[in-house]
């Protein structure tokens, strides 16, 4: 199938002051350094990495929702959304939709559900009132909430319930693609079940294309077709999701997933963790090298000197080490 | 040897609006010296209450102990002296949160905090709880003790301030730590450094641990034994392999089989992950003489809802609270 959403060369600064105060020069993070990557039609990326990483920054960018300096393509069926203003954001911001995290702070409190689902369609489309109200009440069932449930406050409903508003909400103007932001994480165990499989229906039912973020993998091995591993700021692995999770090559990736706890006792004792010490470093004050070089259980003096570049390193597989050679991950010969 | 911590019988009521609540109902647990056991459950089905309550940390004027008894070593602590709870708390019996921002204080240096800690419940002088506390530091593994001591929480990562309140707990060698989510708020890779630290810990100093947790992986890496709990009770409790392997309550089984684990050698196949429908029941709804769970599981009778299934004992001292214990 073809690309539905193509993502070219992706940076997002934000300016900072430091020390030196109002006359200080500003300075500049950059939260998303330079990142491409492709997601096809009715399929799920998700960009997976740590709290600082990168990945929101990102999604929320493709979504046109972040306020630092923009540079790079967002191509979505071949149009370009970052150079677009006003009436074209309109058009656009009806094809991407957003599902945030926290269900608890995203729907405003003193709207009725039937009102915050309907929001997008007010302010996005022309559409006559009883369109309108035809639509949100098949939004409401395909989400499963009852009808009954539209004229209650967001404190009436619990936290799977507000997320579905959420999801309703979300789909209201028949978007191309929804970047779901950790959509279950404020979620009980027992109620991400119910989300996970609500979105996956949905996504078949609607053909819908999915930004997934998530920093757990579980859900994201779950959730995926494709994975773009992020570290700060950088896309460090990129993979369709069996090459990512059964032959991981970049070492973060490997490290990152030795340290989900698992509950099978044979995994815990074939999969020795490769514990990386330490914090990643200061995002003001980045290495000139690999990002990784200084948490790395191989880092050689070539990685700390020169930065590698995201290449390909077996079919759809791509990997930023320079140790990566062949489909083989430079921890093969340390792990047993 | 007897049990380092026993509970028995306790419930425990919270004044709501609506009435009294049992939010623990008749919940007995035994912890071993050096044993590390965890809680497991939903949100809302009384793992922090029962932390609180051992630690004494009930909220005050709304829950209170009904009727029970706590041992800690022989020593009975539902009736003790406020002073001698005190005594008890941070010497003892120690406590780590969730949000190890919120939890330490914004304003002083976290070597402050420390030795804090150590002045008031050792009596050490300034100067030698400063010393000590710097050991403490050097002990959780954070780099450059000596300098950080003077770092306030705001200059450190989440997992080194984790890692501060690890060495607060563990200042006074306590013989329980009671870790209440202690990893929620961190990365994974983070988690696996606390969950080493914790480990490393444990063995040094004999500690029990205590975890409260929903991620059952977090209890396989961690525990030996766990129980689960629902709506202010026991569900199962036994052996964490062994219950992992085959629950014999179905709320257990719902949360182990909810839950999208990282597994080996993927392959194409996606199957739809197990619901467990509906969520907690709300407090005004505990204490019935029926099984709380019923209403959302699969395998409800008419027995479930008419009575409370008495807890069934199994070998390797498994016990599962469901009527249909037996069949699973």
């Amino acid at each position: 199938m073809s690309d539905l959403l193509d993502v070219q060369n992706l940076s997002v600064r934000f300016g900072v002051r430091r020390k030196g105060g109002f006359f200080a020069k500003p300075t500049y993070l950059t939260a998303v350094d330079d990142i491409s990557f492709t997601v096809r039609k009715g399929e799920t990326l998700a960009i997976v990495g740590e709290s600082g990483s990168g990945k929101t920054t990102a999604a929320l960018a493709i979504a046109r929702l972040v306020s630092g300096l923009t540079s790079g393509k967002i191509l979505l069926e071949g149009r370009d959304l970052l150079p677009l203003d006003r009436e074209d954001l309109k058009d656009m911001r009806q094809k991407v939709q957003v599902i945030f995290q926290d269900p608890y702070s995203s729907l405003n409190p003193r709207k009725r559900a039937e009102d915050i689902v309907r929001e997008p369609l007010d302010s996005l489309t022309d559409k006559s009132i009883s369109e309108k109200r035809e639509i949100v009440d098949g939004l409401f069932k395909a989400v499963g909430l009852h009808p009954e449930q539209k004229r209650l406050f967001p404190h009436q409903f619990s936290g799977g319930q507000r997320q579905r508003i959420g999801i309703a909400r979300a789909l209201s103007t028949q978007p191309e693609v929804i970047i779901c932001d950790e959509p279950v994480s404020a979620l009980d165990v027992a109620v991400q079940a119910q989300i996970l499989n609500l979105l996956r229906r949905l996504q078949t039912e609607f053909g819908l294309t999915y930004v997934f973020i998530s920093h757990d993998l579980g859900v994201v091995q779950h959730m995926c077709d494709s994975v773009a591993v992020m570290y700060m700021g950088k896309i460090v692995e990129h993979a369709d999701r069996l090459s990512l999770f059964n032959n991981p090559l970049h070492p973060y990736t490997a490290a990152l997933l030795s340290a989900v706890p698992s509950v099978d006792p044979m995994l815990r004792e074939q999969s020795r963790r490769i514990l990386i010490p330490g914090d990643p470093p200061d995002p003001l004050d980045l290495p000139k090298g690999c990002r990784f070089a200084s948490r790395c259980p191989v880092a050689e003096a070539r990685c700390r000197d020169v930065a590698p570049r995201l290449k390909l390193a077996g079919s759809n597989h791509r990997a930023a080490c320079h140790l990566v050679e062949d489909e083989t991950s430079p921890l093969a010969g340390i792990r047993s | 040897m007897a049990p380092l911590l026993k509970v028995e019988n306790l419930r425990i009521e919270l004044a709501t609006r609506a009435g009294v609540a049992p939010v623990i109902d008749n919940l007995n647990l035994e912890l071993g010296h050096g044993e590390s056991i965890s809680f497991v459950g939903e949100s809302g089905c009384g793992k922090s209450m029962t932390a609180l309550a051992i630690m004494g940390l009930l909220p005050e004027g709304i829950g209170r102990v009904a009727s029970g008894s706590i041992q800690f070593d022989g020593e009975e602590l539902t009736t003790a002296s406020p002073r001698r709870l005190r005594e008890i708390r941070g010497n003892e019996i120690s406590m780590i949160f969730q949000e190890p921002m919120t939890s330490l204080n914004p304003v002083y240096t976290v070597g402050e905090q420390i030795a804090e800690v150590l002045r008031a419940h050792q009596g050490l002088s300034q100067k030698a709880a400063w010393k000590q506390a710097i050991e403490l530091l050097n002990a959780v593994q954070i780099p450059n003790p000596k300098s950080r001591m003077e770092s306030y929480p705001f200059q450190m990562s989440g997992g080194q301030r984790q890692r501060v309140m690890i060495a607060i707990a563990l200042a006074c060698t306590p013989k329980i730590l009671i870790a209440d989510e202690p990893t929620t708020a961190l990365d994974v890779t983070v988690q696996a450094q606390i969950f080493d630290l914790l480990r490393d810990l444990r063995a040094q100093t004999g500690t029990s641990i205590i975890m409260i947790t929903h991620d059952m992986g977090a209890v396989a890496e961690m525990s030996e034994r766990m129980i689960v709990m629902y709506a202010g009770r026991k569900a199962e409790e036994g052996p964490v392999d062994q219950v992992i392997a085959r629950a014999r309550h179905p709320y257990t089984h719902g949360l182990i089989s909810c839950v999208p684990h990282i597994v080996a050698n993927l392959t194409e196949e996606r199957q739809d992950l197990t619901e467990v429908p509906g969520i907690v029941p709300g407090l005004s709804e505990f204490g019935q003489d029926l099984c709380l769970f019923s209403s959302r599981c699969p395998r409800v009778t008419d027995q479930c809802r008419q009575a409370r299934p008495p807890e069934a004992h199994f070998g390797n001292s498994r016990i599962s609270a469901c009527w249909h214990a037996e069949e699973l």
